[in-house]
Formats: C-alpha cells, sequence, structure tokens
C-alpha cells in the first residue's frame, strides 16, 4: 500500500468526474481499482437504514436493492459491525449466511460478494459492496485498494457536503444515478392506503417490490403516479386501468 | 486475536492512516513527477493559497523549479501569479517574449534553462486555490493533448489537497450530512403523506408544508416530522400564505 496507489485512485476520480457527477463516479472508481465485476455505496441514515448513494452498474444497483429489502449482505454487515466480509463462493454458501440475499444475489450473476465499511474517524458512515461474476477470494493488492477506496469514499462524500447549507444536500449527491428519496415518497403515501406506520410502510414496498419483480425505486414511481395502489379493504395491490382510471386486481 | 483479523486490522489502520495522515507534500511530488513523465513539460511543480490569500510553495519535479516558484512569490509575478489571480489557465508563453509581461521573472527563468512555461489553477466550486505549472526548457508550443492532460492533472492535484482537506472537520460534515440525509427523508415522506391523504399532487403537497412552516414560523422539518409522526393531521395545513 503505498501513496501511489492513493494517486491512481485519484487519478481515476478525475478521470470519471468528467463523464458522471461525482456521487455516482465513486461507484466507477471502487469497481476499477479493485479490478471487480461491480461496486455500489450505501449510507447509513437514521436508525441504522441504509440509503444507496450509487452503483457502477444495473447488477450492483439490484444487488444493493436486495441488502436494504433483506437487511443482509456484504454491505450490510460491514456497516452493521464495522467489519470488511466477504463470501467467495455464493453458491457453495446458499443457504448457510445471508438465506435471503444470498440465492438472490446468484440469480442475478454474482458469485463472489465482498463487504467494507466506510468510517469517519470512529463513525461508521457506510458500506462499500463490491461483486465480481466468477467464485474465489480478493488478492491481496485488490483488498487493500478496496480498504483505501473506502477511506476515500468517506472523505469524498465529505467534501462535497462542505460548504452545503445546513440541512441541505449536495448537488453532486443528488440527481437520478446518486440518492433517490422517491420511496420514501412513496412510503408516505402508502403508509396513509395501508394504515402503517412509517418504517412497517418502508419495509411493505419493498418487500411487495420484491414480490412482483419491481426495484423499490419503479415501484415507488407508480404509487406516486397513481396507477398502483394498496387497498385497505380488500387487502389488495390495484392498478389502475390505462382508460378509466379506475383500479382493478 | 486470530491471525486472519489481525490482518484486516492492520490493513483498516494502514488504509485509514494512508488517507488520514497522507503526506500532501509527497502526493503533489510524485504528482509533479508523474506530470514531467507524461506530459512534454521538463520541470513541474504546484503552489498552494494559504488560509491567509498568500501563494505558498508545496511541491516540485526539481530543484530548479523550487527556486523559480519561490521567486514568483517574493516577486509577485510570473505565470502561476497570473492563473491563481485570473482563474484562467496561462498557456504557451515563450519566455523570450515575456520581459513585458514579468520583467523579473522571465530573465531569471531563462537563466534557469527555461523557455516556455504554463501554469494552470486548480479549482473547485469557482474558487482558485493554486497552481499547477509546467516549464519547458525548448521553445515551441504545447500541443492540445497535452493541454488536456495537464489540465487532468490539475484536477487530480486539487482532489488530493481536498481529501487531505476532509479530514480537519470530517466529523462535524459527517454529522451535517446525516442531518440533511434524515431532514430530506422526513420531507419526503410527509410529503407522500399529504399527497395521499388530500388528494394532491407531490409538488402542491410541497407547497402545502412550505406554507405552513412559513405561517406558523416552524422549520421545514420539524413540520414534516409532526406530519409523519401523526401529531398534525395532513388535512389540517395551511393551504397557502
Amino acid at each position: 500500500m503505498s501513496a501511489e496507489r492513493l494517486i491512481d485512485i485519484f487519478i481515476l476520480m478525475a478521470k470519471h468526474e468528467s463523464d458522471d457527477p461525482l456521487g455516482s463516479s465513486l461507484c466507477s472508481v471502487a469497481k476499477d481499482i479493485t479490478e471487480l465485476s461491480g461496486a455500489a455505496i450505501s449510507v447509513i441514515t437514521k436508525d441504522g437504514m441504509r440509503e444507496q448513494l450509487c452503483a457502477s452498474n444495473n447488477i450492483a444497483h439490484r444487488l444493493m436493492d436486495l441488502e436494504i429489502t433483506f437487511k443482509e449482505g456484504p454491505g450490510h454487515d460491514a456497516s452493521q459491525y464495522g467489519t470488511a466480509n466477504e463470501v467467495i463462493e455464493l453458491i457453495a454458501n446458499e443457504g448457510q449466511r445471508w438465506s435471503l440475499y444470498a440465492p438472490e444475489a446468484v440469480e442475478l450473476g454474482a458469485r463472489a460478494v465482498f463487504g467494507f465499511p466506510i468510517r469517519v474517524g470512529a463513525v461508521v458512515f457506510g458500506a462499500l459492496s463490491l461483486y465480481r461474476d466468477s467464485p474465489g477470494p480478493l488478492s491481496e493488492e485488490q483488498s487493500s485498494s478496496a480498504y483505501l477506496m473506502a477511506s476515500v469514499i468517506g472523505r469524498a462524500v465529505l467534501v462535497m457536503q462542505a460548504g452545503v447549507p445546513r440541512g441541505a444536500i449536495a448537488n453532486e449527491l443528488q440527481g437520478q444515478s446518486t440518492f433517490d428519496f422517491s420511496v420514501h415518497q412513496a412510503s408516505g403515501m402508502l403508509s396513509v392506503q395501508a394504515k402503517l406506520s412509517m418504517k412497517d410502510a418502508l419495509i411493505m414496498l419493498r418487500s411487495h417490490a420484491f414480490a412482483v419483480d419491481l426495484s423499490p425505486s419503479e415501484l415507488a414511481r407508480r404509487i406516486i403516479d397513481r396507477s398502483t395502489r394498496f387497498d385497505f379493504q380488500s387487502g389488495e395491490w390495484l392498478q389502475a386501468d390505462s382508460e378509466d382510471g379506475k383500479y382493478g386486481i | 486475536m486470530l491471525r486472519e483479523s489481525l490482518i484486516v486490522s492492520t490493513l483498516v489502520e494502514l488504509a485509514d492512516n494512508l488517507v488520514d495522515n497522507f503526506d500532501i507534500i509527497n502526493i503533489l511530488t510524485i504528482l509533479s513527477g508523474r506530470c514531467v513523465e507524461a506530459l512534454e513539460v521538463d520541470a513541474a511543480g504546484v503552489l498552494l493559497v494559504s488560509p491567509g490569500g498568500e501563494l505558498q510553495f508545496v511541491a516540485s519535479s526539481s530543484e530548479s523549479m523550487r527556486v523559480l516558484e519561490l521567486f514568483q512569490i517574493q516577486t509577485n509575478e510570473g505565470p502561476c501569479v497570473d492563473s491563481y489571480r485570473s482563474g484562467l489557465p496561462v498557456v504557451n508563453v515563450a519566455l523570450s517574449e515575456a520581459n513585458g509581461r514579468w520583467p523579473l521573472f522571465a530573465p531569471r527563468s531563462i537563466e534557469h534553462g527555461f523557455h516556455s512555461v504554463h501554469s494552470l489553477p486548480l479549482r473547485l466550486r469557482g474558487r482558485t486555490i493554486g497552481a499547477l505549472n509546467l516549464f519547458r526548457t525548448s521553445q515551441g508550443a504545447m500541443g492540445d493533448d497535452d493541454i488536456a492532460a495537464a489540465q487532468g492533472f490539475a484536477h487530480v492535484a486539487t482532489i488530493a489537497i481536498l481529501q487531505h482537506r476532509a479530514i480537519i472537520d470530517a466529523t462535524t460534515l459527517n454529522e451535517q450530512l446525516n442531518y440533511a440525509l434524515n431532514s430530506r427523508i422526513i420531507i419526503e415522506q410527509a410529503k407522500g403523506i399529504i399527497a395521499e391523504a388530500t388528494k394532491c399532487r407531490m409538488d402542491q403537497a410541497f407547497e402545502r408544508l412550505r406554507a405552513h412552516s412559513r405561517n406558523h414560523n416552524q422549520g421545514l422539518t420539524g413540520v414534516a416530522s409532526a406530519v409523519v409522526a401523526g401529531t398534525l393531521r395532513a388535512n389540517d395545513l395551511d393551504i397557502q400564505k
């Protein structure tokens, strides 16, 4: 581990930043520097909940959705326990660790997954989740790159947030490819429809999205545009008819 | 402790140390060296502005570059001073023709064997925090590709400097980000509740939150929290100012 490696990370950051907003480019840098198949970053919010900051590709994004929905997976454990962890062969692992996450992750094409805590001082700030489409451990070099990258990510996010007025979130951290708040809007609506607490509404939204094979963001979009709603009387999810707008199953 | 977890904790410590206490001068010196390798230049160096607003020498690829950078600071003239002041790149200035522009700096640089100079500002959100200087011993212009690559190096230097500075108030910034994220989530949840309970659009829901917040002189997050907690009913929110 050396200053040279750190410079390589900075160079990748500069390179990716010209293509993407900085917030989302951090995941591409993490993927490149570790030479793995994909990377996603999550940040811990109130009550130990996690928000996805970015993902380097669609599979990484969906793996992170699984982690947040099931409260299982490498990034979940990394932010929960503050230690790095890995499953280097998800197929052999099936049913043992992460009984919900593991089989779904295999289904998406991941064979090995790795989680690294992102710390800022003594506080665990979030986690870096990495996957590879083939099994096997990280080389020593990959592992030290991942540790270094996790340290850099915490600082980079804070740099973006520096100088922003209290209560606001830096522009670089908002937008399509970064924090997605639509899930929370939709949870607010669902809490009224299903007469649930906000926390339960969010769990319900995520588990229903999983059950009907939609991403949480996509289901949120449908709830917000009122093409999908939950009917408390019947306990059913209803779809709006595209012609007359009336709801049916 | 298990051998493996010992290795892991050592790695974490090393990574954190490298980022926490990384020697910014060392990083920028290596970077200056990489500029010389990658670009058609013979010397490179970085100047940074101090909190007091004065330029300070930080790193260079060679001794003569260091001397000339210090000379620029002392005499308050030269490419670096210009690019720092204007926030714009100074490229392809032939020193033999620069006696009018830099009466002290131009002849001194030629004495050191340099004939053309470039300086790129290190910029962040409209603020200039320093400059990257590139000197050549030959005459003639630097190509567009090299200028673009040099701008890339200036950007890398900026990232390195920012990473270094972020450590100073990491804890405060972390708390701020957490507060901002939580309050944003609560506001979005409240918008959803209002939109559903009063059958309005999301932007109208936000307007009601804002109107109520203004009229009752309460913060937006406070009003949103009350809606989410159920202590303030969506229908009881003010409709407009």
